[in-house]
């Protein structure tokens, strides 16, 4: 479960440029939590404050109790990311790419063998498993960085606008697996600019806007409240201009 | 689950190690120039102070007007000396590198000396050239020598003892150890020996701290429970490792050429055997520490590779200058040089090569600033590494 009150974060050099003002949010365990938003509305600031690798000026956040600044590497034990930033290392194969990530948790032996196993077959990449990542697909990178992120069986998932750059059958065999994670009991938020994508998936939304939550609930309260006809005139109408439509 | 941090280092090391030798291009022009080009500069060396030895002994000596001082001409031959007729252009030619040097008669050299006039003979030569410059000794102390013969034998016509007009004679006493009559030789092999120790570890330094930046992994990296030290430490390990296998590998292609290659006999006893391959690596091993610290600290402070290489170049100008500084600083040497790192390395190693042991003050000495500077640099990396700034610009 993640807990947020109040999350601020300013960069620049007089913190001119408010990146997340005043966000406070919870998502449970066992469903999928969207997090909507315009591009440069502060989500992936969001999420990297999550996952610890920026600290927030003010306000707090945690992840099943335990805070992410003060608690930083209990958190990173807890959590499985997908950044906005997912290299692989092109000249190991898959399969080292995973036991890599799963080493750095303290899994080692026949448990991280077994462990990758089991990913590489759900994620089906059995079959390119020990090919070099270096000729890679797109999407077959993605499965790589998502197995990598779930090698140690993390509670909560973040994810960053995880279907960039996808087909529409990675897409769906993306959601299938977030699915998956969701029946398990996992904690996941979900970023994206696209409220499809969204929409198709998630439990709860929380949509921002200029680094502020703008309104947050189920898909059939966020049009109750907006007054509006569809998701998407109601996504339009809750950030407050058209500016959503470039997205 | 959440592992030690022992562990997650190794973790780190073993992979950084795997994706080093994977890059299979990269690990084998490392490698492979570690192990030949120490075997082929020495081949181009010994053979080229095997043709000077060689000009030496046979000196050929082109004279311009010969036939006005035949008495010289004749003492020439007597010592051994070929001579011939210089070309009408040898100024030019020695401009050009043609000739070496050339012996120059005027038409009133008989005439001077019938007078009772001083008379002269010219030695040309172009002194920039190095390999002339075995010849031109020769030359000159072979005129001298017949000067000197002359004078005393007036001396001795005139019923003067020839002591009268010598009243000094110098005898060289050459104190130096046969190995050290090879000095531009022993200034390579040092140089070289140091010169291994940063380009070993610079493409994988690079690669692993500016290249793993630009593929976008360290983001991801830093949301592990890897501690930002942990994984500097591991980074450091391995690149280490590496640095000490292309200098291992180095210091084996001079020995096994020193010690078993048929090289032509220049006259200098050169040595490097095991105890000195042995001294080299004590002496070298601050500086495989050291170096992999530095480049990965210039590394990490880069975006991408192409910035990080860039930066490096002005280490390298450090590294390739201070032996060279040392070299032409014809004074023998302060004693806190073996503080300054690189320089002090440098050093040892010339005495090293002298065939003498280390002098441990001196090691120890040599060891203290580098240790220093590489905790520095390593602390340096890893309050970058946990610094959000990292993450921007990517």
């Amino acid at each position: 479960m993640i807990d947020v009150a109040g999350l601020t974060k300013s960069f620049g050099k007089a913190r001119e440029v408010r990146a997340v003002a005043d966000v406070s949010f919870t998502a449970p365990g066992g469903s999928i939590t969207g997090l909507l938003g315009p591009n440069g509305a502060g989500k992936t600031t969001l999420l990297r404050m999550l996952a610890t690798l920026v600290a927030p000026d003010g306000g707090s956040a945690t992840i099943d109790g335990r805070d992410v600044v003060r608690d930083r590497y209990a958190v990173r034990e807890r959590i499985g990311v997908l950044s906005d930033a997912r290299g692989l290392y092109q000249r190991l194969t898959a399969r080292e790419n995973i036991r890599y990530y799963g080493g750095l948790h303290g899994l080692s032996g026949a448990a991280l063998d077994a462990r990758v196993d089991v990913l590489l077959g759900t994620l089906g990449l059995a079959a390119i498993a020990d090919r070099r990542t270096q000729g890679f697909s797109q999407g077959e990178k993605m499965k790589v960085a998502i197995a990598r992120a779930l090698v140690h069986d993390p509670a909560t998932i973040l994810l960053d606008e995880p279907t960039n750059g996808l087909d529409i059958m990675s897409v769906r065999a993306l959601r299938d697996q977030l699915r998956g994670l969701r029946g398990e009991g996992k904690c996941l938020l979900f970023s994206s600019h696209v409220m499809q994508e969204v929409a198709a998936l998630c439990d709860r939304i929380v949509i921002l806007a200029q680094g502020r939550v703008v309104a947050a609930g189920t898909a059939a309260e966020l049009v109750t409240q907006a007054g509006t006809a569809s998701l998407e005139d109601a996504f339009v109408r809750l950030i407050g201009s058209g500016e959503g439509l470039a997205a | 689950m959440s592992g030690s941090a022992a562990g997650r280092i190794g973790t780190v090391a073993r992979k950084e190690l795997t994706d080093m030798f994977r890059d299979r291009r990269t690990a084998m022009v490392t490698l492979l120039s570690a192990i030949a080009a120490g075997p082929i500069f020495l081949v181009l060396i010994f053979n080229l102070m095997a043709n000077q030895a060689d000009r030496a002994r046979e000196l050929r000596l082109p004279v311009a007007g010969r036939d006005n001082a035949p008495a010289l001409a004749a003492f020439l031959e007597r010592q051994e000396v070929t001579l011939t007729e210089a070309p009408a252009d040898y100024e030019a030619q020695i401009k050009r590198g043609d000739l070496d040097v050339v012996l120059v008669v005027e038409p009133q050299f008989e005439r001077d000396v019938a007078e009772g006039r001083q008379a002269t003979v010219r030695l040309v030569f172009d002194r920039s050239r190095d390999r002339a410059r075995p010849l031109i000794d020769q030359a000159e102390s072979l005129l001298r020598a017949y000067n000197r013969l002359w004078g005393q034998q007036r001396l001795v016509l005139r019923g003067v003892a020839s002591s009268v007009g010598n009243p000094m004679t110098v005898e060289d006493v050459d104190l130096a150890t046969p190995q050290q009559s090879g000095a531009l030789v022993l200034f390579l092999v040092a140089y070289y020996g140091l010169f291994a120790s940063v380009m070993g570890g610079m493409a994988v330094s690079l690669d692993t701290t500016a290249g793993e930046r630009e593929r976008q992994s360290l983001e991801p990296l830093l949301m592990t429970p890897v501690r930002p030290a942990e994984l500097v430490v591991g980074k450091w390990i391995a690149a280490s490792a590496f640095d000490g296998l292309v200098v291992l590998l180095t210091l084996t292609g001079f020995y096994v050429t020193l010690t078993f290659a048929p090289l032509p006999p220049v006259g200098i006893p050169f040595l490097f055997g095991s105890r000195e391959f042995v001294r080299f690596l004590i002496v070298l091993l601050p500086m495989v520490l050291l170096l992999p610290a530095v480049l990965l600290y210039i590394g990490s402070r880069a975006r991408a590779y192409k910035e990080a290489q860039a930066n490096v170049s002005v280490l390298l100008f450090v590294v390739s200058m201070l032996p060279v500084v040392q070299l032409f600083l014809q004074k023998k040497e302060p004693a806190w040089i073996a503080l300054v790192p690189v320089s002090g390395q440098y050093s040892l190693l010339n005495v090293a090569l002298r065939g003498e042991a280390l002098p441990l003050l001196q090691l120890a000495q040599s060891y203290l600033v580098p240790l220093g500077l590489t905790f520095v640099a390593l602390a340096a990396v890893a309050r970058l590494f946990s610094r959000e700034s990292v993450l921007v610009g990517k």
